[in-house]
């Protein structure tokens, strides 16, 4: 008996090491990356060498991966790698973007350095959907007036210049009005902190990926193939269809209190863009939302308010002008100009210092704009590349009274019909 | 030829898998102990003969990366990494642009455009005594 023992431990043993051979065999070569910014050797090339590189921004030899996803830097083993990741596979969601993308050099820094984006984007009203909740609970009684005191999350703004330093977290459950709870519980899909609804056309990703990152195709004709969780992408080209995963998408019914989707959805662009109730003209459906809405109205300017209408603030004039009044042009003359950044991230234009765009009220530069030296006007779609010619309304046949911007006003001439 | 007994022939498998398994077990000691380590990132970049750099030169040393310039002041190199976050910036006419955020540099390495906040590092070179030119970059 002793004799077959020896015998079946040597075999065992043979057996375990010709098995860890093997599996030794089987393991993919590892992948070492030491990227400039970290000056640390990472592995997660190994397995993640197909993945596209996220921007040009953001090239893998000087970011790394670990930097902005965590994880464990040397680990081969996939559960091990991903056990420490930030966000899971979406290091931009809010609970965990300070430690992912912030930092004075990334977008943690200061409004002069224009890098303060976390700030901006964390106090926007798509983020605190403080306005939403304000007139809900103003409608079923519970608060005296419009003004926001509560957000999706607590938050702080300390240079606020709208009266509002600080929001508190919105809790439901603390609600006593059942319609305020039961907003709380069917009404918040579409912060930038939610999960999106079940539904393709709604599929997008939480924190400043729900905007950066394209998980929609710009029309509507591929939409399988960008669907997929796997999209590794951060872009400033946003079409429409991003917007729409949470915009244009159906109403919140106030009777039944729940979320009552559009029916009449579509691949056609001028169909799919808008509700059926929506008014509007070509020019707002041809082109993309960022098109026109600027980087404040869309991600916030470090200040805290009750109303979407409070920060957004573009009118049909900002492009066209008035019968009395032409838009207001910028020549570029400083290198350090903002403009040349953002048409660097997204390089449909080539601006050149001399070049003139056009400014907005607030002095925001439409960089994807240029006043052409006849006296015309062009606009670059961000995200289609597509070029729009178009006029002031000084020396047009329009007839409008020059004070009135309201989008009914307008639309009484300028109107698309479907 | 000769019988071999069921005990010896026991005796005789049990040695050999045991012998295998021991080389074996060995193999992979010696294996482990040998691992090589990843290298530290070079800092001594040799450069060859100065002769294949003529007076005037700007050569681009895109592993450094850096641009080596002979000049009547004798060579000197100029880091291609940007300052703002470590990109290498790219070889213009009018100096370097940084490909990642947009940054300008002129062609001695200042900023002309942010955000880049400081110049491109200057890199020490040297001749070492096998006559060869020599650029360090720490």
């Amino acid at each position: 008996m002793r004799r077959y023992s020896l015998l079946v431990t040597s075999l065992a043993f043979l057996l375990t090491l010709l098995v860890a051979g093997w599996d030794q065999r089987l393991r993919p070569k590892p992948i070492p990356l030491t990227p400039t910014l970290t000056g640390q050797v990472e592995y997660c090339l190994t397995c993640h060498s197909d993945l596209a590189q996220i921007s040009n921004s953001h090239p893998v030899q000087t970011f790394g991966c670990v930097l902005c996803h965590g994880g464990e830097a040397l680990a081969l083993d996939a559960n091990l790698a991903h056990s420490t990741m930030r966000g899971g596979s979406n290091p931009s969601d809010f609970s965990v973007v300070q430690a992912s993308c912030g930092g004075a050099n990334c977008h943690s820094g200061t409004p002069e350095s224009y890098n303060n984006h976390i700030q901006r984007a964390t106090t926007s009203i798509q983020a605190t959907y403080a306005g939403a909740i304000a007139i809900i609970r103003y409608t079923f009684g519970v608060q005296p007036d419009l003004t926001a005191s509560l957000g999706i999350f607590s938050v702080r703004a300390p240079g606020s210049t709208s009266g509002i330093t600080s929001l508190s977290a919105f809790d439901p459950f603390q609600e006593t009005n059942p319609f305020v709870k039961a907003f709380g519980q069917n009404c918040l899909t579409c912060h930038l902190s939610a999960q999106p609804l079940p539904g393709s056309v709604y599929f997008r990703f939480t924190g400043c990926a729900a905007c950066h990152t394209p998980t929609q195709s710009a029309d509507r004709s591929n939409t399988q193939q960008l669907q997929s969780s796997q999209v590794h992408k951060l872009t400033t080209a946003i079409s429409y269809t991003q917007c729409d995963t949470c915009h244009n998408r159906g109403n919140y019914d106030l009777r039944t209190i729940t979320f009552a989707p559009r029916l009449d959805l579509s691949n056609d662009r001028l169909h799919d863009y808008y509700q059926p109730i929506a008014q509007f003209t070509s020019c707002e459906w041809m082109l993309d939302c960022v098109d026109c809405h600027t980087r404040t109205e869309a991600m916030g300017d470090d200040s805290l308010y009750s109303s979407k209408l409070d920060i957004q603030y573009i009118q049909c004039k900002t492009c066209h002008g008035t019968p009395t009044e032409l838009p207001q042009p910028r020549t570029l003359t400083d290198p350090n100009d903002l403009v040349f950044r953002l048409a660097l991230l997204n390089p449909v234009v080539d601006l050149k210092l001399g070049d003139t765009i056009l400014v907005t009220q607030k002095d925001e530069p439409l960089w994807n704009t240029r006043v052409l030296p006849d006296g015309t006007y062009q606009l670059v779609g961000k995200a289609s590349g597509q070029v729009f010619p178009f006029k002031p309304v000084m020396g047009s046949a329009c007839t409008q009274n020059g004070t009135d911007q309201t989008s009914a006003y307008c639309h009484t001439c300028h109107s698309m019909t479907r | 030829m000769t019988d071999v007994s069921r005990r010896d022939f026991l005796k005789l498998a049990s040695r050999a898998v045991l012998a295998a398994a021991g080389l074996l077990g060995l193999g992979g000691l010696f294996r482990f102990l040998d691992i090589q380590t990843d290298p530290s990132p070079q800092t001594d970049f040799d450069l060859g003969l100065p002769a294949k750099y003529p007076l005037g030169s700007r050569t681009i040393l895109p592993d450094v990366p850096a641009l080596l310039v002979h000049s009547q002041s004798g060579f000197s190199a100029l880091s291609l990494v940007c300052t703002h976050l470590g990109c290498t910036v790219e070889n213009r006419a009018d100096g370097f642009a940084c490909p990642c955020h947009g940054s300008r540099f002129d062609l001695q390495g200042n900023v002309t455009r942010g955000p880049a906040g400081k110049p491109l590092n200057l890199l020490r070179t040297g001749i070492t005594s096998d006559g060869n030119l020599h650029l360090y970059t720490n």
